[in-house]
């Protein structure tokens, strides 16, 4: 009777408001994300990125990250470390955590995000020597 | 087959091998690759004839024979450059060229050089944004086909110690870069502040534009200190009149003179291709020199009067020798050094130098006073209480800190950093000669317009165009916008000066005489007549641009190692 009416719809939908904790955090959650659903926290990575599945969702749009607040509107898919990368991108089922084979070395580096347009940014320098040396201005004492 | 056999058709009957010779080295300019040379002797006949250097000949007969200099030698001339111009074969090269572009890569602009007063008519090869090479461009009227080494190998200086972006000094005494914006805004706060009490110098190195442009800049403040850093005597008619500072004869009439008495120059370092018009005068037309002033090599004989400013006196009153030789002459021809003229006599120097060319009277189109210069511009320097100084320029340590007062704010501005930009408060990088099209004079008063070979590195702009930008934030707009603007400008001020590649007459020389005679200088026989550039290795580094040029260096240091040779 209810799912006859769409009252079941209704229900998920305060019941998403309420999982992201009232009107308040939704609307900024809607605000950041541009969307808002429901889902199964599976995992946090070291740098507080959490991964949510929702099954109910058609396969490409059940699986999601939602990247650590301090990013803020700052995210973008490199952020994901590799570990969670293939969970997310449904090359395996296993989510880190339990995925015993994963090799775990300690040389293994950190991740990094793409730093492009900041100041961390790799620029490649020039090894030739200048077409036009400029004048430096001799130090005062 | 088309296009011949894939061998060569050298059949080595002897199996001797190919005739080879060794390469010489003959300096640091001209590279020599013997095995080319065809035994032309144009390089040892231009050596000779018209450098008057005699240091290339030929040893050996017939196979063996070899151009060279026989013993390990550097060839030491001033005009050393052009036998790679003469080559046929290419067995003389350019050393500082060698491997750096190929012919069909480069862009030639056709331009004038600014290293010495003759203005050589010069072709600037560039490739990707880079002068590769300065080559001699033929005109008779000036240079002939030749160029002196410093017009043709200092370009290399262009490249180094360049002034590429605004600087300021900072509170801590360092001068800091900065952009365009911050330094004209910070200029033009201290020109405003400083009203009518600035001045300015410009160097040898400033174009027709930019001193007309900072001549207007200064006097819309109500300031009529702009300068020259080599000064000329002001006194009777100063430089009112342009007889009395112009080569009046023309570079080309110096070859038809009979008699050419030189006060107080070197041409033979201070205008190389001048010199090398006097030698061939007097190997074709008898010409017969005589020098005022230290002795000097010029590389062809001369009668050494002494040293003294008086001796100009004894012949104009006819109490020396040299005063018969110099009436009975019929085109009589009289040099002075623009050094000479900076001396605290020179006035003297001049009225003397005037009324002697008065007394002789040659033909009417022949004239006896001529000025020789040593830089590409030039025309004076009161000292005042000055808040404001604006070097132009200005290297030659013609200005010290010390003689300024202490708040005074010096702005250089230029393309190289040398003296002027380590005592300047503020800096704006300006363009050299191969990077603006402007307007130079040279020492006859022949206008020419040097054209832009390649843009002016990193935040450098025109120089006129940075005085003009100043004088809008300054608030005293000078009413031009463009090139085309401001040589309407040069126009009503000087209308010779837009006229290119025509010399104009100069004129009024007996009014200038009489002005002249109105000095109240006297000659200084206590202090001879000197000049400064006496010998080759004083020659190569005389101006920003050549003191920041390696090769220039090379040669320096060459020509003092061929000096210690017993050679």
């Amino acid at each position: 009777m209810a799912q006859y009416f769409g009252l079941d719809k209704i229900a998920a939908f305060f019941k998403t408001i309420q999982q992201y904790g009232g009107i308040r955090a939704s609307l900024y959650k809607i605000y950041r994300m541009d969307s808002l659903r429901p889902g199964t926290l599976v995992g946090t990575d070291k740098y507080g990125n959490k991964y949510y599945e929702n099954p109910s969702y058609f396969y490409g749009r059940n699986r999601w990250v939602e990247y650590a607040p301090y990013y803020g509107l700052e995210y973008d898919a490199s952020q994901v470390p590799a570990e969670w990368y293939g969970w997310l991108h449904y090359k395996t089922d296993l989510t880190p955590d339990k995925d015993p084979f994963r090799p775990k070395y300690k040389w293994m580096a950190d991740h990094t995000e793409n730093l492009s347009g900041t100041s961390g940014q790799y620029m490649p320098y020039t090894t030739t020597r200048p077409k036009i040396e400029p004048w430096i201005p001799p130090k005062s004492s | 087959m088309a296009f011949g056999s894939d061998r060569s058709r050298f059949t080595d009957i002897d199996f001797s091998g190919k005739r080879a010779v060794e390469d010489k080295d003959i300096g640091p300019l001209v590279k020599t690759i013997m095995t080319r040379c065809i035994h032309c002797t144009r390089c040892i006949r231009f050596a000779s004839e018209v450098a008057g250097v005699d240091d290339l000949g030929t040893t050996g007969r017939g196979n063996d024979m070899q151009v060279g200099t026989y013993v390990e030698k550097m060839f030491m001339s001033e005009l050393s450059g052009n036998i790679i111009d003469l080559c046929p074969v290419g067995a003389l090269t350019s050393k500082p060229y060698s491997f750096t572009a190929r012919p069909w890569e480069i862009r030639k602009i056709d331009s004038i050089d600014v290293l010495d007063a003759i203005g050589s008519n010069i072709i600037v090869s560039t490739r990707t944004g880079e002068v590769m090479r300065i080559v001699p461009r033929v005109n008779e009227e000036i240079n002939e086909e030749w160029l002196a080494d410093k017009s043709r190998f200092a370009y290399d200086g262009l490249k180094r110690q360049r002034l590429v972006t605004p600087m300021i000094r900072d509170c801590n005494g360092e001068l800091k870069p900065v952009d365009w914006e911050a330094a004209l805004l910070t200029v033009a706060k201290v020109v405003k502040g400083a009203g009518s009490s600035i001045g300015a110098i410009a160097g040898g190195l400033a174009d027709a534009e930019v001193l007309v442009a900072v001549k207007d800049l200064l006097n819309k403040l109500g300031s009529e200190a702009l300068c020259t850093e080599h000064t000329f005597p002001l006194d009777g008619s100063g430089t009112d009149l342009r007889s009395s500072y112009l080569l009046n004869n023309k570079i080309v009439g110096a070859e038809e003179a009979d008699l050419i008495l030189l006060v107080g120059t070197n041409p033979r370092f201070e205008a190389p291709l001048l010199n090398s018009r006097l030698r061939k005068a007097w190997v074709h037309n008898e010409l017969n020199v005589a020098v005022i002033g230290p002795k000097v090599d010029l590389r062809y004989p001369y009668e050494h009067l002494g040293d003294n400013p008086e001796i100009l006196q004894n012949i104009l009153c006819e109490e020396h020798v040299f005063s018969n030789k110099w009436k009975s002459a019929k085109k009589p021809l009289l040099i002075i050094g623009s050094d000479t003229l900076e001396r605290p006599d020179g006035a003297a120097i001049l009225a003397a130098a005037q009324s002697l060319a008065a007394k002789t009277c040659p033909e009417k189109s022949w004239k006896v006073l001529n000025i020789l210069h040593k830089i590409a511009s030039q025309t004076k320097f009161g000292e005042g209480n000055l808040k404001v100084l604006l070097l132009l320029g200005a290297d030659d340590c013609s200005i010290n800190k010390s003689d300024l007062p202490k708040d005074c704010f010096v702005i250089y501005q230029g393309h190289h950093g040398d003296y002027g930009a380590s005592i300047a408060d503020a800096i704006l990088p300006g363009a050299a000669y191969t990077e603006k099209q402007a307007t130079y004079v040279n020492t006859e008063g022949r206008a020419q317009e040097t054209l832009v070979a390649v843009s002016p590195p990193g935040r450098a702009r025109e120089d006129w165009k940075i005085i003009r930008a100043l004088s809008e934030i300054v608030g005293t707009k000078l009413p031009y916008d463009n090139l085309n603007e401001i040589r309407d400008r040069l126009d009503q001020v000087a209308p010779h000066l837009t006229k290119y590649g025509y010399a104009e007459e100069a004129n009024y020389f007996k009014q200038a005489e009489q002005l002249a005679k109105k000095t109240q200088a006297k000659l200084d026989s206590s202090a001879p007549i000197d000049v400064k550039i006496k010998e080759l290795q004083d020659y190569f580094m005389t101006d920003s641009i050549s003191r920041a040029s390696p090769t220039m260096a090379k040669c320096v240091q060459a020509v003092l190692k061929q000096k210690q040779s017993k050679y």
